[in-house]
């Protein structure tokens, strides 16, 4: 059973049609790296797994089961799903202990005193055991996405969505955050990520996506999509990112 | 120079007394109009076209009328209804007036709130009432603090026009003071400076809580 699947997806902002009719399985385990030029609709598939946006067509399927946004309860649904965004979106008002606790505790009514093991677990995995009384503005672009990691994580969800999770750091920080994702994939975390780091994509994706202009256009394994691909506009996006 | 020192000391007493009711008047016209701010702003911001509708039409309304006619119009309207001291009338009238500012200062800093908070709240399977509560008002609540202290001024001076409602604050006391004494000038003047170093302290006092908040604001900037 997939964890996710999708079809004939197709979201549209007024007259602009962004996904045209997406197909997708994502399995158990599995990490699915998706890639494509700007405007792809990249971010907005993602977005629709979670029902951060409506899908105006087709289906999402969540571990076998169809989600209808109409009679089915999204906040339940999105608790399964962790996301990680660009801009990593902690809460600045909080500090690092709190970020992780306060959807445990007040999403799934976790026991404070759980909900802080938990978070000092995950704060020791993704090294920042020692910052959970720190507020996100004394922390480093780097230490903040692990944060976020951490916080999607404590939810304990059935898949992670990684939204150009290190896009808006600087150079030197992109490591610290692509090892943590990196250890999740070999504890078998599912994953999709949205990612330019192509050099990490081959190492950790068991699949890699092309998506261009609504379509996923092209899909394979990495070493395979990243020597041979087959579509003439994947190998001119992946000659502009080498 | 004599005739304000004889006025400041004679009517030392009731002045001071005047003082109190006039920062009870403001406390609670106040207290009061961050509740009702808070509702309107919410409506203002729901998705909910009447509620859209109320709203607007309130702020529109309160905005478009002097403060001394409406309140005079809600006092002989609450009145009327249910039986308030002048005092309670007063300070609902000035609520319901200073609710409108407030509602507005609500409305701007909760939109100023990034949206990828809310975002973020919801992905982790946050309601929409859970965000609220937990993410975007502790934030906006932050962000309003400075013109909330200006618009809680600019409530303290409006208190005076209840004097016309016959409540005996400041403004009341200095209205009968010289109507005794027939040094209007002298009287007015000697109000004023009360209403002056009453502003001074609470100008002082936002300032401090500003200054506080602006030293958590480095640990709350942005993230
Ligand atoms: N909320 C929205 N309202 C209107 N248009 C939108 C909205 N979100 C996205 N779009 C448009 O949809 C198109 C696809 O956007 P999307 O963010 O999914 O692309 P992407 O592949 O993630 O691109 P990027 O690599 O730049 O992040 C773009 O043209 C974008 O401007
Ligand atoms: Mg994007």
């Amino acid at each position: 059973m997939s964890i996710v699947s999708v079809r004939g997806l197709h979201k549209r902002f007024g007259d602009l049609e962004v996904l045209k009719g997406v197909d997708l399985d994502i399995e158990q385990g599995e990490v699915v790296v998706i890639i494509g030029p700007s405007g792809s609709g990249k971010s907005t598939l993602l977005r629709c797994l979670n029902f951060l946006e409506y899908p105006d067509e087709g289906e999402v399927w969540l571990r076998g089961r169809q989600v209808d946004p109409a009679a089915d309860d999204l906040d339940k649904v999105r608790e399964h799903i962790g996301m990680v965004f660009q801009h990593f979106n902690l809460f600045p008002h909080m500090n690092v202990l709190h970020n992780v606790t306060v959807a445990p505790v007040n999403v799934k009514g976790m026991e404070r005193k759980d909900a802080n093991a938990i978070a000092r677990d995950l704060l020791d995995k993704v090294g920042l055991a020692d910052k959970e009384k720190e507020f996100p503005s004394r922390l480093s672009g780097g230490q903040k996405q692990r944060v976020a990691i951490a916080r999607a994580l404590a939810m304990d969800p059935d898949i992670m969505m990684f939204d150009e999770a290190t896009s808006a750091l600087d150079p030197e920080l992109v490591g610290e955050v692509l090892g943590v994702i990196q250890d999740l994939a070999e504890g078998g975390m599912t994953m999709v990520l949205v990612t330019h780091e192509m050099g990490f994509a081959r190492e950790v994706a068991d699949r890699v996506i092309m998506m261009d202009d609504g379509y996923i256009i092209e899909e394979a394994a990495p070493a395979e999509l990243f020597e041979h691909p087959a579509e003439e506009r994947t190998q001119r996006f992946l000659s502009q990112v080498f | 120079m004599p005739a304000l020192i004889e006025i400041g000391t004679e009517y030392a007493a009731p002045f001071a007394e005047a003082t109190l009711v006039t920062l009870r008047l403001t406390a609670v016209s106040l207290v009061l109009a961050v509740v009702i701010g808070l509702v309107i702003a919410l409506f203002k911001l729901s998705r909910n076209r009447v509620l859209n509708l109320i709203a607007n039409a309130y702020i529109g309304v309160i905005r478009g009328l002097p403060l001394i006619v409406q309140l005079m119009f809600l006092y002989f309207g609450i009145v009327q209804i249910v039986r308030l001291s002048s005092f309670w009338a007063g300070s609902l009238a000035l609520a319901v007036h200073a609710g409108a500012y407030v509602a507005e200062i609500f409305r701007g800093s909760i939109q100023s709130i990034d949206h990828g908070q809310t975002e973020a709240a919801r992905s982790l399977g946050m309601s929409k009432a859970k965000t609220y509560r937990l993410i975007v008002l502790p934030q906006a609540f932050r962000r309003a603090i400075p013109p909330l202290g200006n618009q809680f001024i600019i409530g303290l001076k409006d208190s005076s026009l209840v004097a016309y409602l016959g409540v005996q604050e400041l403004f009341g006391a200095a209205l009968s003071a010289q109507a005794e004494n027939f040094q209007p000038f002298e009287t007015y003047l000697v109000a004023g400076m009360y209403y002056l170093v009453l502003v001074l302290i609470f100008s002082v006092l936002v300032n401090r809580l500003e200054r506080g908040l602006s030293k958590g604001k480095r640990e709350a900037a942005p993230a």
